[in-house]
């Protein structure tokens, strides 16, 4: 079988296995909440300094979220030892990454967009006019955010501290993903709103080279 | 000198900073060779 | 005399002379004045610990390869150094921005990106000490590093270009740019001293870890017995 039907089946088996529970959707759906709420303790949140904060802190939310979020991911498999068997059921490990990071990304996206309106009017910004880009920009980010999280969930899943590895490992590699979506988000929500299409090129270069550098090296993420 | 204090404290602590890790390598590759000493003794006698 | 100690030697006499230059030979500048002269010392450190982070990235991409255990000791080495260099940068610098601008710290994007980068590294070693299996701990490591400096100039390009976005007070003036002739062959002769710096130490903590390897070795061999 090649990579694509195998990726297939092992994504709708992730897609399954979440929507059967909705227990990590619903945790990190809750998780980035309370983050909204409590940020709005920090900064008096009008509507002009909302729309400056805001999107950083949304951002930061996200990453926060997705450092707790994708700790299961290889941690499942390791608890049940199925990893071998996964192993076995494939001829190309790139297509666990494939599938675990393609079910990531959706997770994420998923708990993002319920968010967003919530997000849009705790803090009083318009995001329906600007939507389409949005999209483009939770895409880009969450994409990325998927890519290094998984790859780094399965090394820290074989780790001590784990829970607080992940993010130690993950956060400062996606510096650049927070700093291209906070300033695209910014310029989206800003009273003239415009695209920062350089933020969407780091975006896509950031997601281009970590989505390579897995495929080159994601076998020996998964090595006994 | 203007700011005289402020160009000494930088060349002060960094060459502390790399003198310091330059010791700390030195005592720890000391610890090990006594340690590798102790260890050939010990992997000699049960021989 | 041994060699080692020769070349130790060399290299402090190297770095003396780099000092003696950036006082001595190197004019004065003139809006700065004196507190300029950190500049030699502060980026001289920033170019060897970047050269220490790139071997450090031949190393892991070798030990991905080939799985020879030196080159995992080369790579925590070259990380090590490497951060001990960025942490010289990162004090140094406020240290330079104090008297000029009254502040210790500014999230100008040369300092902040230094900053994540240092923090890159730090997670590099502290991934080493929680893994302990030595093969995974090796080939993690190695792969962490390969990740972090992939987004070394991620880091830098995107922090550079959100920092144009909003201005700030120029802290480091313009370094590198537009240097007076006398001043530019001070600058190079202190990245060579740092640089012979950096590799002694990096050769020093080499043995280190290939003494900590023999004691692995010995101690599984009486293990054994």
């Amino acid at each position: 079988m090649s990579i694509g039907p195998n990726t297939l089946a092992l994504l709708g088996k992730e897609l399954q296995t979440e929507f059967r529970s909705r227990e990590l959707l619903t945790t990190t759906g809750v998780f980035i909440l309370m983050v909204l709420v409590l940020f709005s303790f920090t900064f008096d949140p009008t509507s002009s300094e909302s729309r400056r904060f805001g999107p950083g802190l949304l951002w930061l939310a996200f990453l926060f979220a997705s450092s707790l979020m994708l700790q299961p991911c290889f941690l499942r498999e390791q608890t049940n030892d199925t990893l071998s068997s996964l192993r076995l059921a494939v001829s190309d490990p790139f297509s666990i990454f494939l599938a675990k990071l393609g079910a990531n990304t959706l997770f994420l996206l998923f708990t993002e967009l319920v968010m967003l309106p919530i997000f849009s009017v705790l803090y009083s910004v318009h995001v329906l006019p600007q939507i389409h880009y949005l999209l483009l920009v939770l895409f880009l980010g969450s994409l990325g955010i998927s890519i290094t999280g998984t790859a780094l969930s399965a090394i820290s899943a074989q780790a001590r501290m784990r829970e607080l590895l992940l993010p130690v490992l993950l956060l400062p590699l996606l510096t650049p993903i927070l700093v291209a979506s906070t300033e695209v988000t910014v310029g989206l929500l800003a009273p003239e709103p415009f695209m920062e299409w350089k933020g969407i090129g780091v975006l896509a270069i950031f997601d281009l080279v970590f989505l390579t550098a897995v495929w080159l090296f994601g076998e020996y993420l998964l090595e006994e | 000198m203007k700011n005289f204090d402020s160009i000494f404290a930088a060349y002060l602590v960094g060459w502390a900073v790399y003198f310091v890790f330059y010791l700390s390598i030195g005592k720890r590759a000391a610890a090990l060779t006594g340690e590798i000493e102790r260890l050939k003794n010990s992997v000699g006698r049960g021989k | 005399m041994s060699k080692r100690a020769i070349l130790g030697l060399l290299t402090l006499c190297l770095v003396v002379a780099s000092a003696y230059a950036s006082f001595y030979v190197a004019p004065l500048e003139r809006t700065m004045g004196p507190i300029q002269k950190i500049f030699y010392f502060h980026a001289a450190s920033a170019w060897a610990g970047m050269t220490a982070f790139m071997v450090c990235f031949v190393a892991n991409l070798l030990y991905v390869w080939r799985r020879q255990v030196k080159w995992d000791w080369l790579g925590v080495s070259c990380a090590e150094v490497g951060l001990v260099f960025t942490t010289v940068v990162l004090i140094t610098g406020p240290i330079w921005a104090k008297p000029v601008w009254g502040i210790w710290w500014t999230w100008d994007w040369r300092l902040t990106s230094t900053f994540v980068m240092w923090l890159l590294y730090v997670s590099f070693l502290l991934l080493r000490t929680l893994v302990e299996e030595p093969d995974r701990r090796a080939l993690f490591s190695a792969l962490f590093g390969i990740f972090a400096f992939l987004d070394v100039p991620l880091v830098y390009f995107s922090i550079r270009w959100w920092r144009t976005q909003h201005p700030q007070p120029v802290v480091l003036g313009g370094t590198g740019s537009g240097l007076e002739p006398t001043m530019r062959k001070v600058f190079f002769f202190t990245v060579l001293a740092m640089h012979a710096l950096m590799a002694l130490l990096i050769a020093e903590r080499y043995l280190l870890e290939k003494l900590r390897g023999g004691v692995d070795e010995l101690k599984r061999e009486a293990e054994a017995q």
